[in-house]
């Protein structure tokens, strides 16, 4: 099954009345069969890159197809804040701990972002509050957590960024 | 060596492709994505941001973020009132009345924006390619003028990479679906992107496309259909529980998102499931968001954008001077016209069904790279390699197809898998050689068969065939058997494996297609027999090797079981029987190993019938067995 073996011999022959036809044709196919196997390694060593981000990228996916499920549990609890210690809530905690903790062991830890400057590389702006106490571009509100660092980022935050007061 | 790549150069979006072995694949960005978004960002802090980064601070930055810049394309500003009143960056008037994005104290041409995008292209290629990028053909509209294709090859100048060509999108896609290959045709391409729809008819012969007409409506694509579900949603809520999500740009947003998925859903199921738990709250606590979308109140609420279709569609048959009739091909581009309503239109007004085999996102970058590749001439070192069009393989026990070498794989090609013999002592085996995709032997067209003489007698499945498959070129094959043992070897050259017409290869595979569950079932059912018969076989032999070691209560029960097993395989019994046997069975060779030979390691010697596999040369593993030759 390797390229390399079943290769044409090397050996001209002592027929070389045949001219320089066979030789240039010879020496053609030899490249070509060169590149030929060249072609084949290099496609050997692609596929396993490929294969690897492929295995990288299903799981982001599949990862990410589950967030919405963690954002609810999360907006939920938003909503029990104030409830003081109700078991239930406590246990729903614990559900959204787990949730995070799942992610995190994946790849993907969630990202705490308030109160840092605003970088396009990790939060998407989806809405602006004048606030005189912050610095303008900082992050006053995560609207949604963002999940994963750099090249395994799995979602950028949803953030309220401050601007200037009176602009 | 320096590469060539396609470019897609959208208004909403852009993508790049490249071709790899002459096909056409699309590169990632940087980012991971497919495609990337057109936007340019210029920051504060004096930095540009290029493509879901500027997306992301456009709220921030609603001056400083440049979006929808094709629309502005060599333009001049008095042509552009409309295009400028619907952006949030300020655009003016330059030199000689061009247009020009302000952005604080510093004015950019709509080529520069291009450049910008086009450079972040071209660099996360190079980078994902691990090689240089220097020269691109770039896509543009049918309908761009000269103006606003030298303005685009401007971009290209400007990002520093030599644009080999402009071509229009469509020829683009219609390239992609290598039509330029198939003679004089007519073609239609339909096109309903993000943002903008295109309808155009082009006219190919002789490797030379021309477009004969174009129409469209610029403003109007998949965004507007999310806006209706946006709007639908909102106003259902509001009925219901008095509120406007609209108003929450937090709600608005997962609005938005489950709009969107919603209409990808809804073009492959009739309804979708939209659930938005928590979306806002009163007085009274959260309130959720939980209803069912039907299909046919997406295609009610947007029955109107539908409409708008078919206007562009007439316009451009009847300037082409066209009827459905005279339309050979229609082509579907942008990923709306992955919704069903869409192509139900298209295929009520030209009378065709449309094509899209090719991922509508991506098919004019990928048209873009194949010209690339033509262009610099890459595609003349690309040897043309033949597939097999179907599977070919040998018949083994039960009278299934035992497939060698699978259909679609590119030849030459040589594969070898080991058999054995189904029967003690069996001293021939016959090699059937089948083609076709059915599993049952009887179903496939037999190409050849010979006989392999003189095995040294033996129990069944001790002796080791080597059944190679060679075919070349020229789709000659060759298939060999060699008994291991003996070294004796026989042959057959079959060269009319490939001389089969595409209908008749079609129809095989369509009749496969067709049977698949029956013949899953038949396969299944088979391998439950053999399983069940090996198993019985080797309790059977191991009784015998133990002889008067095995008590005699076991020894009838074990000799029960085996008549059962042999009976049930006669019958045909159903699959559940035949594992519940082979099951009892396999417990009583376990026992009968366990219990009189302890020092005897773990090792199953008989033949594992039924497992297709990887075989490969060097593998010893037996991968079927053959039937005793009549």
């Amino acid at each position: 099954m390797d390229a390399g073996t079943g290769a044409p011999s090397e050996d001209t022959g002592t027929a070389a009345d045949t001219g320089a036809d066979t030789d240039t044709r010879l020496e053609e196919l030899h490249d070509r069969w060169l590149r030929a196997a060249a072609e084949l390694d290099n496609l050997r060593k692609r596929t396993a890159r490929d294969l690897t981000r492929q295995r990288l990228d299903e799981r982001a996916r599949v990862a990410a197809e589950w967030l919405p499920v963690v954002d609810n549990l999360e907006l939920a609890l938003r909503h029990a804040d104030d409830a003081g210690a109700d078991p239930i809530i406590e246990g729903v905690r614990s559900v959204r701990d787990q949730a995070v903790a799942v992610l995190a062991r994946l790849g993907f830890p969630r990202v705490e972002d308030l109160g840092a400057q605003f970088d396009p590389a990790r939060h998407e702006a989806v809405s602006t509050l004048e606030d005189p106490e912050a610095e303008p571009g900082t992050v006053v509100a995560v609207v949604r957590p963002g999940y994963g660092e750099g090249p395994d980022q799995l979602r950028p935050a949803s953030v309220v960024v401050s601007t200037k007061a009176e602009d | 060596m320096a590469r060539a790549v396609g470019i897609d150069l959208g208004t909403t979006n852009s993508v790049i492709a490249t071709t790899e072995d002459g096909h056409p694949t699309v590169i990632p960005n940087a980012e991971g994505s497919r495609t990337t978004p057109s936007v340019v960002g210029f920051t504060d802090q004096g930095e540009v941001l290029v493509g879901q980064m500027a997306r992301r601070q456009a709220i921030l930055n609603p001056k400083g973020t440049i979006y929808s810049a094709k629309r502005f394309m060599g333009r001049r500003f008095d042509e552009v009132h409309d295009e400028t009143k619907a952006v949030s960056f300020d655009v003016a008037a330059g030199p000689d009345g061009a247009v020009r994005f302000k952005v604080r104290d510093r004015q950019y041409a709509p080529e520069e924006i291009s450049a910008f995008v086009l450079r972040k292209l071209i660099a996360d290629a190079a980078k994902f390619l691990g090689e240089k990028v220097t020269e691109a053909v770039i896509t543009v509209p049918a309908y761009f003028n000269d103006a606003q294709r030298q303005a685009t090859k401007d971009a290209g100048k400007i990002a520093g990479v030599e644009v080999l060509r402009i071509i229009n999108e469509p020829t683009a896609a219609a390239l992609a679906y290598g039509l330029d290959k198939k003679g004089s045709e007519t073609v239609l391409v339909f096109d309903l992107g993000g943002g903008t729809f295109d309808v155009s008819i082009l006219d190919i012969g002789d490797g030379v496309v021309e477009v004969r007409s174009t129409a469209g409506d610029t403003h109007l694509g998949g965004d507007d259909f999310d806006r209706r579900i946006v709007d639908h949603l909102a106003d259902e809520f509001q009925r219901q529980d008095g509120i406007d999500l609209r108003a929450d740009p937090q709600a608005l947003q997962r609005l938005f998102e489950a709009a969107e998925k919603a209409k990808v859903e809804l073009s492959a199921v009739s309804q979708t499931q939209i659930s938005l738990p928590f979306i806002t709250a009163d007085a009274n606590g959260p309130k959720h968001l939980n209803t069912t979308l039907m299909r046919s109140t997406f295609e009610q609420i947007t029955g109107d954008l539908i409409e708008r279709v078919k206007g562009p569609v007439e316009q451009a048959m009847g300037d082409a001077k066209l009827t459905s009739a005279d339309l050979d091909e229609v082509i579907l581009v942008g990923g709306s016209t992955r919704m069903p309503a869409v192509q139900q239109t298209v295929r009520r007004m030209t009378g065709k069904d449309p094509n899209m085999t090719v991922n509508p996102d991506e098919v004019v970058a990928l048209g873009a790279a194949v010209q690339a590749a033509v262009i610099r001439g890459e595609v003349k070192d690309v040897v043309l390699l033949d597939v097999t069009p179907l599977s070919l393989g040998v018949e083994t026990l039960g009278g299934l197809m035992t497939k060698v070498i699978e259909r679609n794989t590119t030849i030459p090609a040589r594969r070898t898998e080991i058999f054995s013999t189904a029967e003690d002592n069996q001293s021939a085996v016959d090699v059937v050689i089948l083609q076709g995709e059915r599993e049952r032997a009887a179903d496939n067209r037999v190409l050849g068969r010979f006989r392999l003489e003189n095995i040294r007698p033996a129990p069944r499945g001790v002796p080791q065939v080597e059944v190679t498959f060679d075919i070349d070129a020229n789709g000659i094959l060759n298939v060999t058997a060699k008994d291991k043992d003996t070294g004796a070897e026989q042959r057959i050259t079959i060269s009319e494996s490939a001389n089969l017409d595409t209908s008749e290869i079609d129809r095989m595979i369509a009749d496969a297609e067709r049977h698949r569950a029956d013949d899953v079932a038949l396969r299944e059912a088979v391998d439950a027999r053999n399983e069940l018969d090996s198993i019985a076989y080797q309790v059977e032999r191991r009784l015998s090797e133990l002889g008067d070691a095995v008590p005699v209560h076991e020894k009838a029960r074990a000799e029960q079981l085996i008549a059962e097993a042999r009976q049930a395989i006669k019958e045909e019994a159903p699959a559940d029987r035949l594992r519940i046997l082979a099951g009892e069975l396999q417990q009583v060779f376990h026992a009968l190993g366990a219990g009189a030979q302890p020092g005897q390691p773990e090792q199953q010697t008989g033949p594992q019938p039924g497992q297709p596999g990887a075989g490969g040369p060097d593998d010893d593993v037996i991968d079927a067995e053959f039937t005793e030759p009549e």
